[in-house]
C-alpha cells in the first residue's frame, strides 16, 4: 500500500497482515505516518491511496463512499487521539455514543440509550459523566467515552490512535488493561509512540520510519533484541524503570522524500547502497527487517578464543560479539583475564586458539586496515603516551602510520579531533608534553589519539579508573556522545559494575578467563543469574553513598 | 437528540445577565429623558419644535408644562416621565394630533412582520447556503454561490428595492407598487393573508437580499474551519452520512457565530427597513419615522427611537438565551 498527499508520499510499500484476534502496535516517531496508516484502513485518508487494503476480502480503497460508510463504525472503528476536540463540543457524551449506534441500526430510542449507557458504564464512566458535555469531563474520561463510541457496534477491527497519549500513568494502565480485555477476538491495531503501552498491549509490533516499515515481529523479541538501528534508537530514547544506561537519542531528524533507505541519513552503519536503493523488507524467522545490512551488524566477533601464559589460562574458549553502536562492558575482578582478552583482540598478544572477525572478515595478523577500525585506550594515559612526544605528535602518530595525507591536513585532523574531545587545538597546547597535562587532559589526548583514525570500535581498558569521579563522568559522557553521533562500538573493560551499569547496553561478567554471564545491562543488574554477579552487585550496593 | 439533563442556560446566569440588560435600559431611558432638557431654550420648544411654539396658546403651554411636570425639580420630572411611560403614554403627536402610542401601534406590527420575517428568512437561507457552500469549498456550486452573494452585497438595500419595484412591479406588474394591504378589499381571512403577503413580497425580498450575504459568508467561513476539527473525523469514523455530518456536526457548530451576528444585525435591519419601507411606501415604523422627521414631530420621533432601542435590547436578550441553549459551554464562560 502506498499513500500520498498531493503527490508527496507519506506511506510507502506497507505490507501487513493481521488475523482475527491478533493485536499489532505501530510505533515510530511523530510524522512517521502512523496515523495516516490508521486513517487509510478506515478509508478516511484525504490523499490518494494505491495498493490494496483487504478486509475480509473486500478492497477498501476500491469501495464507494456509501459502502465505506456502512463499514465504518460497524465493522471497523477507530479511537482517535485524545486531542481535546475529538468529541463534538455541543452534544453530551451519551448522545454521541447513541449516534454511533443509531447510525448503523434501527433500534428505538429507549433501547438505544440503554445500550449506550451500558457501554459507557462498561468503560468505567458513571451516568452523570455520561450525561455531561465533553468540556465538563477529564481527559481520561474523554478517552473512555471515545472507546465506548468505537465499541458501539462491536467492530471486528479496532484501531487505536495514541489511546494513552497525555494520560497519567495510573489512567494509562487502567485504559490499556481495559482495551486488552475488550480486544477479545477482534483485530486490534494500536498506533503509539509509547513503547511501554505497546509492550503491554500487543503481541506483534511494527516499527514505522519515514513512511516505511523498517522492522516488525513479536513484541517481546523486538523490544528485547531490536535488530534495526532505528528500533534500537527508539528503545534507547525511551526510559522505563529498568533502564540503566543514560538516555541516548537518534542523531539528526526525520526527513521525507529521502532516496534509498529512509533512515540512512541518520544511520551510523550506512554503506553506499543505503543512499541509493530502498531496502526490501525481508522475513527471517518471523522477524521482518528492511535493512541492506540485515539489521545491526556485529562489528567484532570473537570465537572460541583461548590464551594462556605458561600454566595460567588467562582466557578460555571465549565467545563474544560486539554490535555496531553499542557499549559492551566487560566486568570482572583483577586477574579475570579482561586485559588479556583486550590485548589479544588488539593483536598485542597472539592467541593460542580461536578466531576474531572484524565486520564479518576474519582477522589474520596485524594489518593497518584493522587498526583503522579498532583502537584502544589504555588505563594509564601518562604511561601510554610517549614522554618524548608532544600532544600534536602523539595524536598525529596513528595518521603518520596509516595515512598519506600531507602534514597540514593531518594537523587539521588533529585539531578537529581535539576539539571533539573538548581540548584546545591551539599551538601552545599542541606543543605540550605529557608531563604538562593533568590526568584528565592526558586521557583525553589518548582518546583523541584513538579517535583520530575514525575507528568503528574502541576498546577502553580501565580507561577512567585512574581519574577522579568528575573527570571520569566527563570522559564517559564524551564517549557516549561520540557513540550517538558516529555509531562507535565500545568495549568497556572495568571492575566497577556501577559504572558499567550506567554506560553500557550489554554486560559480560568475566571470571578466570570465562564469561559466566552476559546480557542486557538492565537484566544483568536487576536479575543476575550467577552467584558471582550477585555478590559483585552486593558489594557495590554496600558501598552505597 | 435529547437535551442535556442540566438545563443550565438561563437558570444559572439569569441574575447577572438580566442585570446587564437592566442597566442598558436605564441608560436608554435616562438619555431619552435628558436629551431634550439639555437642548438650549425651553424644553417644551425642544420637545415640540419651533413651529409648534408659534401656534401654541398660553393655555396649551400651561397644560403641557403641567403634564411634563416642567415646573418641578428634575428628579420629580424623571419620576413623572417614567410613570407616564409605564402608563404607555409616550406623549402627544402634534402632527397626527393623537397620542404617540396610538400612532406607533398602528405601524409597529407591519414593521415587526417585515423585519421579523426578513431576519428569519435571510438567516435561514444564509445558513443553508453557507453550509452547503462551505462543505463543497472550491467546487463549482461553492464558487457560484460565493460569486452570486458577493455581487448582491455590493448593492444597497434601497437600490435593490427600486430595482425589484421596477422589474416586478412596474414592468411585469406582478405585485402592487405600494402599501401593505389593498384598502377596503378585506373579505375572509385567507384573502386578507394573501393580500398582505402579496404586498410584503417585494420589500421582504429587498431586505433579505441585502442581508443574506453577511450570514452566508459567516456560515461558510465557520463551516470551513469546523470541517477541519477532529470531531468531524470522529463523526466520519462512526459512519455518519454526509448530510448528518454537514448539519448535525459541522452545521450546528457553525450556527454559533451566526446567532450572535443575527442579534447584532437587527439594528442594521431596522435602519435598512427604513429605506425599504420608504421605497415601497410600506406603512411601517420606517415610513413613520421619515414622516415624523419631515414634519418635525419630535414626540413621535422620540417614541419611535425608544421603541426601536427597546426592540433591539429585547432581541439581544433572546439571542443570549438561545445561545446558551445551543452552546452548553457558554454557561461556564465568564
Amino acid at each position: 500500500m502506498t499513500v500520498s498527499y498531493n503527490g508527496l508520499p507519506v506511506l510507502n510499500d506497507i505490507n501487513l497482515t493481521l488475523k482475527k484476534g491478533e493485536s499489532l502496535s505501530i510505533i515510530g516517531e511523530s510524522g512517521a505516518g502512523k496515523t495516516t496508516l490508521g486513517l487509510s484502513i478506515m478509508g478516511l485518508v484525504e490523499g490518494s491511496c494505491s495498493g490494496e487494503i483487504l478486509f475480509n476480502g473486500i478492497n477498501i480503497p476500491g469501495l464507494q463512499e456509501e459502502e465505506l460508510r456502512r463499514l465504518r463504525g460497524r465493522e471497523m472503528a477507530m479511537v482517535f487521539q485524545n486531542m481535546g476536540d475529538a468529541l463534538h463540543p455541543l452534544y453530551t457524551v451519551l448522545d454521541q455514543v447513541v449516534e454511533a449506534i443509531s447510525v448503523h441500526s434501527r433500534a428505538d430510542g429507549a433501547s438505544l440509550y440503554k445500550k449506550a449507557l451500558d457501554l459507557l458504564i462498561s468503560t468505567g464512566l458513571d451516568e452523570k459523566t455520561a450525561n455531561s458535555y465533553p468540556h465538563q469531563i477529564s481527559g481520561g474520561q474523554k478517552q473512555r467515552a471515545m472507546i465506548a463510541m468505537a465499541m458501539a457496534n462491536n467492530p471486528g477491527v479496532l484501531i487505536l490512535d495514541e489511546p494513552t497519549a497525555s494520560l497519567d500513568a495510573g489512567t494509562k494502565a487502567e485504559i490499556i488493561a481495559m482495551l486488552k480485555n475488550m480486544a477479545g477476538d477482534r483485530i486490534t491495531l494500536m498506533i503509539t509512540h509509547d513503547i511501554s503501552s505497546a509492550a503491554i498491549f500487543s503481541e506483534k509490533v511494527a516499527v514505522l520510519y519515514g513512511g516505511r516499515l523498517v522492522e516488525s515481529g513479536r513484541t517481546e523479541e523486538v523490544f528485547s533484541n531490536p535488530r534495526h538501528p532505528y528500533t534500537r534508537g527508539l528503545i534507547r530514547s525511551y526510559p522505563d524503570l529498568s533502564t540503566t544506561k543514560d538516555l541516548q537519542g537518534i542523531p539528526g531528524r526525520m526527513n521525507h522524500g529521502v532516496t534509498g533507505c529512509p533512515f540512512h541519513p541518520r544511520c551510523t552503519q550506512r554503506i553506499e547502497i543505503c543512499c541509493r536503493e530502498t531496502p526490501k523488507p525481508e522475513n527471517v524467522n518471523g522477524r521482518v527487517i528492511a535493512c541492506h545490512r540485515g539489521g545491526i551488524v556485529p562489528v567484532l566477533e570473537i570465537r572460541n578464543l583461548s590464551k594462556s601464559f605458561n600454566t595460567v589460562k588467562a582466557v578460555q574458549n571465549l565467545d563474544l560479539t560486539l554490535y555496531e553502536g553499542e557499549t559492551l562492558s566487560l566486568v570482572g575482578e583483577s586477574g579475570s583475564g579482561k586485559t588479556t582478552l583486550a590485548r589479544t583482540v588488539m593483536g598485542l598478544l597472539n592467541q593460542d586458539k580461536g578466531e576474531i572477525f572484524l565486520e564479518g572478515e576474519r582477522v589474520s595478523g596485524k594489518t593497518a586496515k584493522f587498526y583503522q577500525r579498532v583502537q584502544m585506550v589504555f588505563q594509564n594515559p601518562m604511561e601510554s603516551i610517549s614522554h618524548r612526544m608532544n600532544v600534536l605528535q602523539a595524536v598525529r602518530e596513528p595518521l603518520d602510520v596509516n595515512r598519506n595525507e600531507g602534514q597540514d591536513a593531518r594537523k587539521e585532523l588533529v585539531r578537529r579531533v581535539l576539539d571533539e574531545v573538548e581540548l584546545p587545538g591551539d599551538d601552545t597546547f599542541l606543543n605540550k608534553y605529557p608531563h604538562h597535562l593533568s590526568g584528565g587532559e592526558a586521557q583525553r589526548v589518548a582518546i583523541a589519539r584513538a579517535l583520530v583514525l575514525d575507528p568503528k570500535i574502541i576498546i577502553a581498558d580501565e580507561a577512567t579508573s585512574a581519574l577522579d569521579a568528575s573527570v571520569q563522568a566527563k570522559i564517559l559522557r564524551l564517549l557516549m556522545s561520540i557513540q550517538e553521533k558516529r555509531g562507535l562500538a565500545i568495549i568497556l573493560i572495568t571492575h566497577d559494575i556501577a559504572l558499567a551499569r550506567k554506560v553500557s547496553d550489554r554486560m559480560a561478567v568475566m571470571i578466570n578467563g570465562v564469561i559466566i554471564e552476559e546480557g542486557p545491562s538492565a537484566r544483568v543488574i536487576n536479575n543476575p543469574e550467577h552467584d558471582y554477579t550477585r555478590n559483585l552487585i552486593g558489594y557495590t550496593r554496600n558501598g552505597k553513598i | 437528540m435529547r437535551r442535556a439533563l442540566t438545563f443550565c442556560g438561563v437558570l444559572q446566569m439569569k441574575k447577572g445577565f438580566l442585570f446587564n440588560y437592566l442597566i442598558a435600559l436605564v441608560i436608554i431611558l435616562t438619555l431619552n429623558f435628558i436629551l431634550p432638557r439639555l437642548m438650549p431654550g425651553d424644553p417644551l420648544q425642544a420637545i415640540y419644535g419651533c413651529e409648534a411654539m408659534i401656534v401654541m396658546t398660553p393655555e396649551l403651554k400651561a397644560e403641557l408644562t403641567r403634564r411634563f411636570s416642567l415646573d418641578m425639580s428634575l428628579d420629580r420630572q424623571f419620576q413623572s416621565y417614567i410613570a407616564s411611560l409605564l402608563r404607555g403614554d409616550f406623549g402627544h403627536s402634534y402632527f397626527y394630533n393623537v397620542p404617540v402610542s396610538k400612532v406607533i401601534l398602528g405601524c409597529f406590527p407591519w414593521t415587526i412582520l417585515l423585519v421579523g420575517l426578513a431576519l428569519f428568512i435571510s438567516t435561514g437561507l444564509g445558513v443553508l447556503a453557507g453550509v452547503e457552500s462551505g462543505y463543497r469549498r472550491g467546487l463549482p456550486p461553492d464558487r457560484f454561490l460565493l460569486g452570486l452573494f458577493m455581487g448582491l452585497s455590493g448593492l444597497p438595500d434601497f437600490f435593490i428595492g427600486i430595482l425589484l419595484l421596477l422589474v416586478f412591479g412596474v414592468s411585469l406588474g406582478l405585485v402592487p407598487l405600494a402599501g401593505a394591504v389593498t384598502p377596503y378589499s378585506g373579505q375572509g381571512t385567507a384573502a386578507i393573508v394573501l393580500d398582505v403577503l402579496h404586498h410584503l413580497a417585494l420589500p421582504l425580498a429587498a431586505l433579505v437580499l441585502s442581508r443574506i450575504t453577511a450570514i452566508y459568508l459567516l456560515t461558510r467561513n465557520t463551516m470551513i474551519t469546523t470541517l477541519g476539527e477532529n470531531f468531524i473525523i470522529t463523526a466520519r469514523a462512526k459512519g455518519c452520512a454526509n448530510h448528518v455530518i454537514r448539519y448535525r456536526h459541522a452545521g450546528r457548530n457553525s450556527l454559533l457565530p451566526v446567532v450572535t451576528a443575527a442579534g447584532l444585525q437587527l439594528s442594521h435591519l431596522i435602519t435598512g427597513a427604513l429605506f425599504v419601507e420608504i421605497v415601497f411606501s410600506y406603512p411601517g415604523l420606517g415610513t413613520l419615522l421619515y414622516n415624523s422627521l419631515l414634519t418635525r414631530d419630535y414626540p413621535l420621533l422620540q417614541g419611535i427611537l425608544l421603541l426601536a432601542t427597546l426592540t433591539v435590547l429585547t432581541v439581544n436578550f433572546l439571542v443570549d438565551i438561545i445561545y446558551s441553549k445551543i452552546d452548553p459551554r457558554i454557561c461556564y464562560a465568564h
